[in-house]
């Protein structure tokens, strides 16, 4: 019994000792730091492989990464009103205009770039600064439909009944139902028509989920065509999975990240040092290369053939939309959505 | 009535299966799927091999899921001790009590369960930031001991209701102090209560997404925000090789608990 | 006698009354005060978010809906638990402990990876589907993922050892001669059942129940992933509100509905136990 209970008091005192010693080895904090929100997965890989160690030889600043998706920074930001858990976003176009909206961001001052010059026109304004692009379009598996050609045959059939579908709680969704919808008569406003013509083939959509769960939904064969964009089909592809990427006959979509200084970060000169680095010809040439799959916005990067594009300037040829439109209808369309689709 | 027991047999046995079958068929899925030869998590695999294993104990490849890996426990220990702690207390207080005040009391302790966690992250952020506290690993400690603690407090409190009233009656009547009859009387007949209440609050912790979004900061990454980035984007094997290497950890730590308790047994005897 | 033992026991409910106050109570607050906000930025005080949620009928059969998602799964996780809990009740102690890890197994993989495991089953190309059409059990790929009927599995197997855990350790107490005496006095297995193991076992069981019920309705990951968009609880609508369009006041409203249904849930689940209880007695 006296055996059994010194044992025990052993120990919990080396679990205490133990937790002790994790509480104290912690690296200290190194003189210049940021503290940038990224999106977890593939860009904080690449933004570890790349960002880091490039700002870190240039300006001597250390990056530190919180991982939050775009909605989820807005939220933080908000609910910490004043005291930034994080220095810089980096935002989809969505969010990035809820940030405007509400009083997130610092005024952008982009003369503090030294690498502006460099970005096509239009990418930098009073907010923040643009530092990739993303390209949205259907993918498909060639192994197991035909190669579809425009937003209206993802509602036909053989596709329809292997379609993978989100709703309106992502960009990428968002301006594929628009799309759908223009086709339709619809409009950036309008969505509408996608509304009436999904009603009509609801119960043959193969799987309507969570966009968390798209890549495995169509790994395992659950929906065999979906909308996403280029740098989730590369990815997915150097990762085995059959999946290719079309461009719409109506021209696939184009939208930008943006990276703003969150109100009242105290590490301002920092975050534009660490905007540079990013937007540099040699992070953004890494940062194209596979298994990163960015699409560039520095002019001097040399695009990849994989890419959608030749040049920048092409870009101007893909479809966008005016956020500042869109956000305010997108609760009324979320709820609509809900709705529709339940059973 | 033979047949009668026979019915009873099948029946149970049947539903017991099933019961098992539910149990163990999804974590053979994803084992098996931690083996693949593949460069992304497919069921069924193609080929068997230990590379995913490998590359989770690089410690220079997946550094930071290890970095997050060392978080996340660290916040579970403490989040485990802190519920197990407060829990146990509230259970002897509200044990065998009936009145309007201990059922209030009760719903109380069960209302962080119920509140949805998304919520609650949000609120939390909101009133620490408020109280001028940065996000840390410390907030998120306080946030799981909240949302675990009624896990802990529910096992216990079923455990404290088989107690007999007589036999704490008797203790204090032959003179045994408080503290001597929890010890002696109490403790024992709750400890698998309390055990099980425990291993609730650990694992309720370890695997909180929604608190840990809210409350974690730049130096307090959590293991599952970061597997659930590596599975949304990348399908990353690594995801399933967690669980492999969780399962694995807990089956040596019975195996070693049984070893040790089989031991004390024959040195008490 | 028992007047000097109870003054001290209550007041050890004091450290977790404390700490909820300070860390829950006020968080909890704050959301209803946040609710009683007309506008999604905080500035106009009023009641137009709860009279839009509660005048929409689509909100009464969400509320519907996840209600009745936690009562089947419920039905289903004690249907299939409670058996589990017999053969562990009659097993020797190295099966008990072979058990006891299999129950534990669900919460040893991550959320994340489980809902993986689940669309692996359900799917149409899933295991589930190729059992059925290699058995010639049904001609084409029935539809399990993104149904209520395959998020209930689904969740029966993540909640599981929410109902095992409590009832197993209440189990692990009872005094086995009851049992005996039962059939030594020639009652059938099934009436000792009814009228001793069940009776003995009830705490666990409700305990058990009300984890369940709780943990099942407010289960936001497995239910958006293995349900998808299809099924519309009230966690998504909380999560589309807080962190999509982040109009809170409405979010507020919608968790502080949940805590209501699901808090009614619970207490009937609770007040079902103490009378059954009672009749047992």
């Amino acid at each position: 019994m006296t055996h059994a209970r010194f044992t025990r008091r052993q120990f919990l005192a080396a679990a205490a000792a133990t937790a002790g010693a994790l509480a104290i080895g912690r690296p200290a904090r190194a003189k210049g730091s940021v503290t940038a929100a990224m999106y977890p997965g593939t860009w904080e890989e690449a933004f570890r492989a790349h960002v880091v160690p490039a700002l870190k030889s240039a300006h001597d600043v250390d990056l530190e990464m919180t991982p939050l998706f775009a909605v989820d920074q807005i939220a933080k930001a908000q609910a910490a009103r004043g005291a930034p858990p994080f220095d810089a976003f980096v935002l989809d176009p969505g969010p990035r205009v809820t940030g405007i909206d509400r009083g997130l961001f610092e005024k952008f001052e982009a003369r503090r770039l030294k690498n502006v010059g460099r970005l096509p026109a239009g990418m930098v304004d009073d907010w923040g600064v643009t530092v990739a692009a993303q390209v949205v379009g259907i993918g498909y598996n060639p192994k197991k439909l035909p190669r579809p050609k425009s937003w209206t045959d993802l509602l036909k059939d053989p596709w329809v009944s292997r379609l993978g579908m989100t709703g309106f709680q992502t960009t990428y969704g968002t301006v594929s139902i628009i799309e759908i919808a223009k086709q339709f008569g619809g409009s950036e406003t309008n969505v509408e028509p996608f509304f009436v013509e999904i009603k009509k083939v609801l119960s043959k959509v193969a799987a309507i989920g969570a966009p968390a769960s798209m890549p495995a939904l169509f790994q395992q064969g659950q929906c065999d065509i979906t909308y996403t964009n280029t740098q989730t089909v590369a990815t997915l592809r150097g990762r085995d999975v059959d999946i290719e990427f079309v461009k719409p006959e109506s021209g696939a979509v184009a939208f930008f990240t943006t990276m703003h200084v969150a109100k009242g970060s105290r590490e301002g000169e920092n975050a534009y040092k660490y905007f540079d680095t990013v937007i540099s010809a040699p992070v953004q040439s890494a940062l194209m290369q596979p298994p990163n799959n960015f699409i560039p916005v520095n002019r001097d990067v040399k695009l990849a053939a994989a890419l959608p594009m030749a040049s920048l300037d092409e870009m101007a040829k893909f479809v966008r939309h005016d956020w500042s439109k869109i956000n305010p209808l997108r609760a009324a369309w979320i709820e609509r959505f809900n709705k529709e689709v339940a059973k | 009535m033979r047949a009668k027991d026979l019915s009873y047999s099948v029946v149970i046995g049947l539903l017991a299966g099933l019961g098992f079958l539910i149990l163990i068929g999804p974590v053979v899925i994803v084992l098996l799927t931690s083996f693949t030869q593949g460069r992304s998590i497919r069921f069924p695999p193609s080929g068997l091999s230990l590379q995913w294993y490998q590359l989770l104990f690089d410690s220079v490849r997946s550094s930071q899921i290890h970095r997050a890996a060392l978080n996340s426990l660290e916040v579970a220990v403490v989040a485990m001790v802190g519920a197990t702690v407060l829990a146990t207390l509230a259970s002897v207080a509200l044990a065998r009590r009936s009145g309007t005040w201990v059922r209030a009391l009760d719903t109380f302790f069960m209302s962080p369960l119920i509140l949805p966690m998304l919520a609650f992250g949000l609120a939390a952020l909101m009133y620490f930031t408020f109280m001028g506290f940065r996000p840390s690993l410390a907030l998120i400690a306080i946030g799981h001991v909240v949302v675990v603690a009624p896990l802990a407090l529910r096992t216990t409190s079923a455990s404290m209701s088989q107690l007999d009233p007589a036999l704490l009656e008797s203790s204090a009547s032959l003179g045994a102090s408080w503290l001597y009859t929890f010890r002696r009387v109490t403790l024992p007949v709750i400890a698998p209560g309390i055990a099980a209440g425990a291993f609730l609050a650990f694992v309720g912790s370890l695997d909180n997404v929604p608190i840990s979004l809210f409350l974690a900061g730049p130096r307090s990454d959590m293991l599952p925000i970061r597997m659930w980035g590596m599975m949304e984007s990348t399908l990353d094997v690594r995801v399933a090789a967690v669980s492999g290497v969780l399962i694995a950890t807990v089956l040596v730590l019975m195996l070693v608990m049984e070893r040790v308790v089989g031991l004390t047994r024959r040195l008490r005897d | 006698m028992t007047v000097r033992v109870r003054p001290a026991e209550w007041q050890l409910a004091l450290p977790l009354a404390l700490a909820y106050a300070a860390f829950f109570l006020v968080p909890l607050l704050l959301l209803i005060g946040v609710s009683a906000f007309d506008d999604e930025k905080i500035t106009t005080l009023g009641f137009a978010q709860w009279r839009r949620f509660l005048a929409d009928p689509f909100t009464w059969k969400v509320i519907v809906d996840t209600v009745k998602l936690g009562g089947l799964t419920v039905a289903a996780t004690a249907l299939v638990g409670y058996p589990v809990a017999l053969v562990y009740l009659g097993a020797g102690p190295r099966w008990q402990r072979v058990i006891l890890f299999v129950v534990i197994l669900p919460l040893l993989t991550s959320v994340v990876v489980r809902t993986f495991a689940w669309i692996v089953i359900l799917g149409r190309e899933g295991v589930i589907n190729q059992a059925l059409l290699w058995l010639g059990l049904a001609p084409a790929p029935l539809r399990l993922l993104q149904t209520e009927h395959g998020l209930v599995m689904a969740l029966t197997q993540i909640e599981m050892p929410l109902l095992l855990l409590p009832l197993l350790s209440v189990m692990s107490r009872m005094d086995p001669s009851l049992r005996d005496a039962s059939a030594a006095l020639g009652a059938s297995k099934w009436r000792t059942l009814v009228r001793v193991t069940l009776p003995l076992s009830l705490p666990g069981l409700v305990a058990g129940c009300m984890l369940v019920f709780a943990s099942s309705t407010t289960a936001f990951i497995s239910q958006f992933v293995i349900g998808g968009n299809r099924l519309v609880y009230l966690p998504l609508l909380i999560w589309q509100q807080s962190l999509v369009v982040y109009n809170w006041p409405l979010a507020s409203v919608a968790a502080l509905t949940l805590l209501v249904s699901v808090g009614l849930g619970v207490t009937a689940i609770a007040a079902v136990g103490r009378r059954s209880r009672a009749y047992a007695v």
